[in-house]
């Protein structure tokens, strides 16, 4: 089945997941979310695939939160299975054994915002704006934001970003370590390639083991957090790295 | 009574705590102040947010210890902590403004607000350890959850002081501004704050708090359910209305 709001594309064992919702912002509607999920899928099972980068490019937006005219007449219901759909991305996201990089390259806002949080590694290009302004149409997030920003800038910096509703540059956005990098716009697609294509090349089951590892030292206590990392430590000499796979 | 050791003005839907500087108040006197503020504050309906301040250059300042027993400081600790919770729990955003040494109680009643801003004379620390003694209102705990643990036990350590600009590098500040023009820059940050949705604000902050120390998955079932209850609300129906309209929405947190 094709897709209508975004495009994939594989080379260099990295894939190109780029949304494209035929505007100017990439809206993260009930659509846009199921396409990315059945997209994850597919370039989860390819296993030409060491790398997946997620992005707006070459558009104005990375993606912004759901569209507000489809949103405003929501019952509480329609909510709740609202942002139930877009946490089983978010999930589905963390669970997938290749890592994805966002490449922020323009706007993201809202539920966009909690896209980015979903990816392994952000990077974001110095025209990338950012925001959260669900305060703003009286609303919080459903998308997993009001919990994965605080753990990612810290408490202060997230509840700062809700409350204010502010609008923040490249800069202050990397300062409160909410991007790990940030590139100038007339570089950036050459610097995230290279980096994607740099990760594709690794041996994907120490990459997905990588992956596992950091995703569950935040909610497991060490000893536990440890003796997986014993146990990832023997697989790795089990066979050749291309042969491991994890499940 | 209250009034002697800090102050509180109306202006709208804005209150101002004038915490008194550098009087070096006993602590339990400052707290029993403190604790009558906030009970009121959460009740007051049009009170949308609280910034606490201090004066002539200085955020808050106590007396130091006088001798104690060991039950009278675990019951101080116990008050203190309660008042805390207090202001965390009040439902309202709370910023901090911050100049001068910022230690002691002034530093765990800075950490209890939803962020703070200081000027370039603060200062941070917890100066305690000198004297065999420990930030006791939650400070070490709040420090801990907001700046990671080896910085918190560096300030716990040494009990050096830290400047404005470390403080702001380390994420302890959000912002930084002028000594002159701190008030009014919290002030008017303080005022756009609350513009937005009050029963979003307040809804937002609970879950962060309550999410926070628990594990991603249940913390993320709490966000879902609090987004779905958003949907109940005038807020939501006028904030995405005056959205729609590009005109100023008009919140009533309800």
């Amino acid at each position: 089945m094709p897709y209508k709001k975004l495009h994939i594309e594989v080379r260099n064992r990295v894939g190109y997941l780029r949304l494209d919702g035929g505007s100017r912002f990439n809206k993260l509607s009930v659509t846009t979310i199921r396409e990315l999920k059945r997209a994850f899928t597919q370039l989860e099972e390819d296993d030409g695939v060491g790398c997946i980068l997620l992005s707006g490019w070459p558009g104005e937006s990375f993606a912004v939160g759901a569209d507000i005219g489809q949103m405003r007449p929501f019952t509480p219901l329609d909510a709740f299975h609202f942002a139930g759909l877009g946490q089983s991305l978010f999930v589905q996201m963390e669970r997938c054994p290749t890592p994805i990089i966002g490449a922020l390259n323009g706007i993201t806002m809202g539920g966009g915002c909690d896209l980015a949080l979903a990816c392994d590694i952000r990077i974001a290009s110095d025209k990338a704006l950012i925001a959260h302004p669900g305060a703003r149409l009286g609303i919080i997030t459903g998308f997993c934001g009001t919990q994965k920003l605080p753990r990612q800038v810290g408490k202060n910096r997230a509840r700062e970003v809700f409350l204010t509703c502010d609008r923040y540059d490249a800069r202050d956005a990397l300062q409160m370590g909410l991007v790990d990098r940030v590139v100038a716009a007339d570089r950036f697609w050459a610097e995230v390639t290279h980096l994607a294509e740099r990760i594709a090349a690794m041996p994907p089951s120490a990459l997905a083991w990588a992956k596992r590892l950091v995703n569950m030292a935040e909610d497991t206590d060490l000893q536990s957090g440890c003796l997986a990392e014993q146990g990832a430590a023997a697989q790795s000499f089990c066979c050749t790295p291309a042969g491991l796979q994890i499940s | 009574m209250s009034e002697r050791y800090c102050r509180l003005e109306l202006d709208g839907p804005i209150a101002r705590l004038r915490l008194p500087g550098g009087a070096q108040l006993s602590r339990q006197a400052l707290l029993e102040a403190l604790r009558r503020h906030f009970d009121h504050l959460a009740e007051k309906e049009e009170v949308r947010g609280l910034l606490l301040c201090g004066q002539d250059g200085q955020f808050c300042r106590t007396a130091s210890d006088q001798l104690m027993t060991p039950f009278e400081a675990s019951r101080l600790a116990g008050f203190g902590q309660q008042v805390l919770f207090a202001l965390e729990g009040c439902g309202k955003p709370v910023l901090a403004a911050l100049s001068g040494e910022v230690t002691g109680l002034g530093l765990e009643l800075a950490l209890a607000c939803s962020f703070m801003v200081a000027d370039r004379t603060a200062q941070f620390g917890f100066p305690e350890i000198v004297h065999g003694r420990l930030p006791a209102f939650g400070g070490t705990q709040r420090l801990t959850r907001l700046v990671g643990r080896a910085l918190a036990k560096q300030l716990l350590f040494s009990g050096e002081l830290i400047l404005a600009d470390e403080a702001l590098r380390v994420r302890l500040v959000n912002r930084l501004y002028e000594p002159a023009e701190l008030e009014q820059e919290a002030l008017s940050l303080l005022r756009r704050i609350c513009s937005r949705s009050p029963f979003a604000l307040r809804v937002g902050g609970e879950v962060v708090d309550a999410g926070y120390d628990i594990d991603l998955k249940t913390a993320c079932l709490l966000e879902r359910d609090a987004f779905a209850l958003c949907f109940a609300s005038h807020d939501q129906a006028e904030g995405m209305a005056s959205f729609l309209e590009k005109r100023e929405p008009q919140f009533t947190g309800s």
